[in-house]
């Protein structure tokens, strides 16, 4: 029993990473309509912001809210681009843009931080948080997946009771009769990206200690995170949440069977190719062409 | 005093000029009719006057200061309201929540339910569920709760039952009569000359009619030429 | 397969004569090894050109696809396969097609960004399985070797070159064929390729296979080139720089592959001299993809904008119409060209067209009018076969098309136009007319173009305005000669005497073509000079149908347009 226990559990903090990354990633669909390929990158920059200034002896609290903060000015920074220039474009170029804008910020950060050397990231929360059916369970899976759920219940909780969160549901709805009647579409749209750019790079903050933490496998990490986000369809938090959980679960048991261990980084494309086939039997037409 | 005042506005679409040199302006407390055949141009008109599409030529004024290079939402703010053909609810939302979304300082929900107090017993359902008629009643009521200066209208009574698309009309006279400027787009000629002060005709981009409404309306052969030729 | 296709594949045979011959007779060593990779990284960026520029698929899988063919010659080489590099090389290039063709097949159906989504993926996962599984003969450290031929740098430059030549050169056939127009005409819209009577599948699966094939000659080459291989060379990193080089110089044309070769290979090496970080380079390209994106152009784009600009505007050679170059009508079944009975369409909840019945007869041209949202666009698109499901029937002569793909219905001779441009702009004017009505002779083309008042045709697209590009695409249709044409405001963005004008054309399709023609207009004149009979619909039904002089005065019509009651009216 054990045998099985022991690696799926090993993979729900990846599992935490992953909904929590897959639920940004439909945040930032569902707001503002991009899909959006530099969501990790957007989270690495703001986790290596914290891992250079504890490596220049500041102190741990304050450096996480500084990479926290560095973390949304970078997704304000991209948001800026996607509106100022591709506001009215269409999902596909969208897409091409952060895909072309993922290459260089993993080349900026790659030189920011020195190549694909691993850093040293100080481990934010370490130990078990307790023991279940004799298998410890980390702090770091608690807090991930605890985080995701957090982000899905608070983003609710935002749309529906705030003045703010009004006009964002309005805006994703109808982005155009939104503006007509003076909503500031583009002002919101910033702050759906900086929000986004602060929840990631903490879930990546989380992760770093247990991958090798360079820029580049970091900013990678979009590929479960995107797999997620499919599972929900791009629609639904919750099952993006479950998605990227047992995305993280299966390849915590791949790992732990030796002929398909090596592997298991090829599970997110099987996830993905499923997913897609089996949601896109009915469509025919590409919307709009 | 003239609300709104369009001075040879020209507009295009992929290159091609829709709209050509028109002249137009809405006086607060009147309603001026766009008329025009499908294709003539009007939503065009309406579009480049709110900034949904730039226009290629020609100002726009509100109240004497000009806005046709402001963005759309800062031209909402300057006191032009566009409800747009189509009845653009959010449909997700409920109705009173489509309505907060527009409330400005100084606006308040009991206007839009003292003009149409059919939306009140609504107010918690999802806009998608209402009838046509309603909806068009929410998207006027959103944009009333902008306080603007000037409304303009598409197509209000597209796909309507004449009794509601009465309803509307009296709703809107009653606007002008309060001190708004009204520009009505219309297909359907005969309502909105019934309610309208001011008459445009639009042909190919083109005013080809510009006087009185009364006038047009005791002459339906006149409109009729101007509307399909021949 | 035109004169010009030759004439450009002679000037790049011939530039790539006299360019390699100073490269590999003039440069040093050093810089024909660079020249080398250039070309490589040149007939990888061909291979995204097409699938990415040329077809619009955001492809991030590309070096993975190389690897595949770079894999698979080292494994020739290890298993001493006869044949030599070239053939390995070909070989390489062929074993790569399945898997194009796999991660092709789900995007057949995709929305574009699902197909992101997954070839990113899939780079992602071919990662982690070439490092696993190591290239052949890494660890023996055993080399691939080079054609004997071929051997020195300068040998191995000219190897390289004849295979970029080569597939520059067929590419440069294929985009000029009827598939090549395909791909661009599914890139810019998929409903209007497939109204051509083009099956979007197919051009989409074919892209993906050749596009596949080239990638792994690329790799193939590599091997050659470097003898030992390691999994970094292919990693994704490589194909999302690969793609955002793509983007930004235009790969589907043969210089933008070039440009981008160069600035892949280039870069790093001034950089280097400079003593510069040499990651600097993928910054820029980003930015390059992201500046090309924001204004639709590409460099290679700009630079041929602004070449035309330069050259002299060639004056099409007198406008003498020679009406016997017209292509000859096509017999089409006498009496009903189609019937539509108790056609019944439904959006949810709304109730689009009620129970419409419509007949065109053989041989004559039919109106559709009605006031906006009266259903005369759903009409179209449910008889072109654009629709999930209707009730009633749609018959084209006696053959019923129910359960028929729109390209299906086309090939079976119902045609349509567009009320929105969806001409590729990439295409050029005589391009667009054979995608659209297959072989027609040099003469025919010339003669179409000018019934219909259709600039040169060799003039680009996206040179042509708004209004000629509708009469384009009505020339589209009506050179093709199918049972029935249906035309969607053709009229719109035209003048009042164009509109006279195309309203004879349109009344002299039938006889001079052969086909049957529905024609959809608000341009009450334009009704009245084209149309024998015409339908009115309103709110979905059919309120009147008869001569237009007869049913243009009906009352019911009247206030349908007008909205003016009796009683008003009196």
């Amino acid at each position: 029993m054990n045998s099985f226990l022991t690696p799926a559990i090993a993979g729900l903090t990846a599992g935490g990473t992953y909904a929590l990354l897959g639920v940004c990633a439909v945040f930032t669909y569902r707001l503002v309509a991009v899909v959006n390929f530099t969501g990790a990158a957007i989270g690495s920059a703001g986790t290596f912001a914290l891992i250079a200034l504890t490596e220049s002896g500041y102190p741990t609290f304050p450096s996480v809210i500084a990479g926290i903060l560095v973390g949304a000015a970078v997704g304000v920074l991209i948001g800026f681009i996607m509106t100022r220039w591709f506001a009215e474009a269409n999902p596909s170029t969208k897409a091409a843009v952060t895909a072309a804008l993922l290459v260089g910020l993993i080349a900026i950060g790659l030189r920011l931080t020195g190549g694909q050397h691993p850093r040293v990231m100080p481990d934010l929360f370490p130990g078990s948080a307790f023991r279940m059916a004799g298998v410890e369970v980390t702090i770091a899976s608690v807090l991930t997946i605890g985080l995701a759920v957090l982000f899905t219940v608070l983003s609710d909780l935002f749309l529906n009771r705030t003045r703010i969160g009004l006009h964002l549901r309005a805006l994703s709805d109808r982005p155009l009769a939104a503006e007509l009647i003076g909503v500031k579409v583009r002002l919101l749209s910033l702050l759906v990206w900086g929000a986004t750019g602060a929840f990631t790079t903490f879930a990546l903050m989380i992760i770093a200690p247990q991958r090798s933490p360079n820029f580049m496998t970091l900013s990678l990490l979009v590929v479960p995170a995107l797999a997620a986000a499919l599972v929900g369809l791009f629609r639904s938090f919750w099952l993006t949440l479950a998605g990227g959980i047992l995305l993280g679960v299966v390849e915590g048991l791949a790992s732990s069977v030796d002929s398909i261990s090596q592997y298991r980084s090829a599970i997110p494309f099987l996830v993905i190719l499923a997913v897609l086939l089996w949601s896109q039997r009915e469509a025919r037409w590409d919307d709009a062409r | 005093m003239s609300e709104l005042v369009i001075s040879s506005l020209s507009i295009s679409r992929s290159e091609l000029p829709v709209v050509t040199e028109i002249n137009a302006r809405v006086e607060s407390g009147s309603i001026s009719v766009v008329l025009g055949a499908n294709g003539a141009g009007k939503t065009t008109l309406l579009e480049g006057l709110s900034g949904i599409i730039p226009v290629s030529g020609g100002t726009i004024a509100i109240d004497g200061s000009e806005i046709q290079k402001a963005r759309p939402g800062q031209r909402s703010r300057e006191g032009l309201a566009h409800v747009e053909q189509g009845r653009t609810i959010f449909s997700q939302l409920t109705t009173e929540e489509n309505m907060k979304v527009a409330l400005r300082d100084g606006s308040d929900l009991s206007e839009a339910y003292g003009l149409f107090p059919e939306l009140m017993q609504r107010r918690t359902i999802r806009a998608g569920l209402l009838s046509g008629g309603e909806q068009q009643m929410l998207v006027i009521a959103r944009a009333l709760l902008t306080r603007p200066k000037v409304l303009m209208i598409d197509e209000m009574s597209a796909g309507l039952a004449p009794v509601i698309v009465s309803r509307l009309m009296a709703a809107v006279r009653k606007l002008a009569d309060a001190g708004l400027a009204v520009l009505l787009v219309e297909q359907f000629a005969a309502l909105a000359l019934g309610i309208g002060n001011r008459a445009y005709v639009l042909r190919r981009g083109r005013v080809v009619y510009d006087g009185d409404c009364k006038t047009l309306l005791r002459s339906p052969d006149e409109l009729h030429r101007l509307y399909l030729g021949g | 397969m035109t004169r010009a296709s030759i004439r450009a594949s002679l000037t790049i045979i011939i530039a790539a004569v006299v360019l390699g011959s100073v490269i590999a007779g003039l440069l040093p060593s050093y810089w024909v090894f660079l020249a080398t990779s250039v070309l490589i990284t040149g007939v990888a960026l061909q291979s995204l050109g097409l699938v990415a520029g040329r077809t619009g698929m955001i492809a991030l899988c590309q070096m993975s696809f190389a690897g595949v063919g770079a894999w698979t010659v080292g494994y020739l080489n290890i298993a001493e396969a006869p044949g030599g590099l070239a053939t390995w090389i070909l070989l390489g290039g062929l074993a790569a097609v399945p898997l194009g063709v796999a991660i092709g097949l789900p995007a057949l159906r995709l929305r574009g960004i699902n197909l992101a989504i997954i070839t990113l993926s899939f780079a992602a996962a071919f990662d982690v399985i070439l490092a696993t599984m190591t290239f052949p003969g890494q660890t023996a450290f055993i080399q691939v070797p080079r054609p004997t031929l071929f051997d020195s740098d300068e040998g191995y430059f000219v190897f390289a070159l004849i295979f970029y030549v080569a597939i520059a050169v067929a590419l440069e056939f294929l985009a000029r064929s009827r598939l090549g127009a395909s791909w661009l005409a599914v890139r810019h819209s998929e409903r209007a390729a497939a109204a051509h009577g083009v099956s979007v599948a197919k051009a989409k699966l074919s892209a993906f296979a050749i596009s596949a094939f080239i990638a792994g000659i690329s790799g193939g080459l590599l091997a050659g080139y470097l003898g030992t291989l390691v999994a970094e060379n292919f990693s994704m990193m490589q194909s999302l720089s690969l793609y955002a080089v793509a983007v930004m110089t235009g790969a589907h044309f043969a210089e933008g592959a070039i440009i981008g070769g160069i600035l892949v290979v280039m870069f790093p090496e001034i950089l280097r001299r400079f003593d510069l970080p040499q990651d600097i380079g993928n910054v820029l390209f980003a930015l390059g993809a992201t500046q090309a994106l924001s204004t639709g152009e590409t460099m290679s784009e700009t630079y041929r904008r602004l070449l035309r600009k330069l050259a002299p505007q060639r004056k099409a050679a007198g406008s003498t119409l020679f009406e016997g170059d017209l292509p000859a009508p096509v017999e089409h079944a006498k009496g009903a060209a189609l019937t539509v009975e108790k056609l019944t369409v439904r959006y949810g909840a709304v109730l689009a067209l009620d129970g419409v019945d419509l007949t065109i007869p053989a041989g004559s041209v039919a109106g559709l009018i009605g006031p906006n949202g009266a259903g005369k666009s759903t009409f179209i698109d449910a008889v072109s076969g654009f629709l999930a499901r209707y009730e009633g029937s749609i018959k084209l002569g006696k053959t019923p098309l129910e359960g028929q793909a729109a390209h299906v219905r086309a090939r079976a001779g119902v045609r349509r136009t567009w009320q929105t441009n969806r001409i590729a702009p990439e295409l050029t004017v005589g391009g667009y007319l054979r995608l659209a009505a297959g072989n027609l002779s040099e003469a025919e083309v010339r003669a179409m173009l000018d019934w219909l008042d259709c600039p040169d045709p060799e003039t680009p697209v996206v040179a042509v305005d708004a209004g000629t590009r509708r009469l384009l695409d009505v020339a589209g249709v009506v050179a093709a000669r199918p049972t029935v044409i249906l035309l969607d405001e053709p009229a719109a963005g035209q003048s009042h005497e164009e509109t006279l004008r195309l309203g004879r054309r349109i009344a002299e399709i039938p006889t001079r073509f052969g086909s049957s023609v529905l024609l959809v207009e608000h341009d009450m004149d334009l009704v009245r000079a084209a149309c024998s009979q015409v339908t009115v619909l309103d709110f979905g039904r059919v309120i009147a149908s008869g001569p237009p002089a007869v049913v243009l005065d009906q009352g019911p019509v009247k206030r349908a347009y007008l909205g003016i009651e009796e009683s008003v009216a009196a």
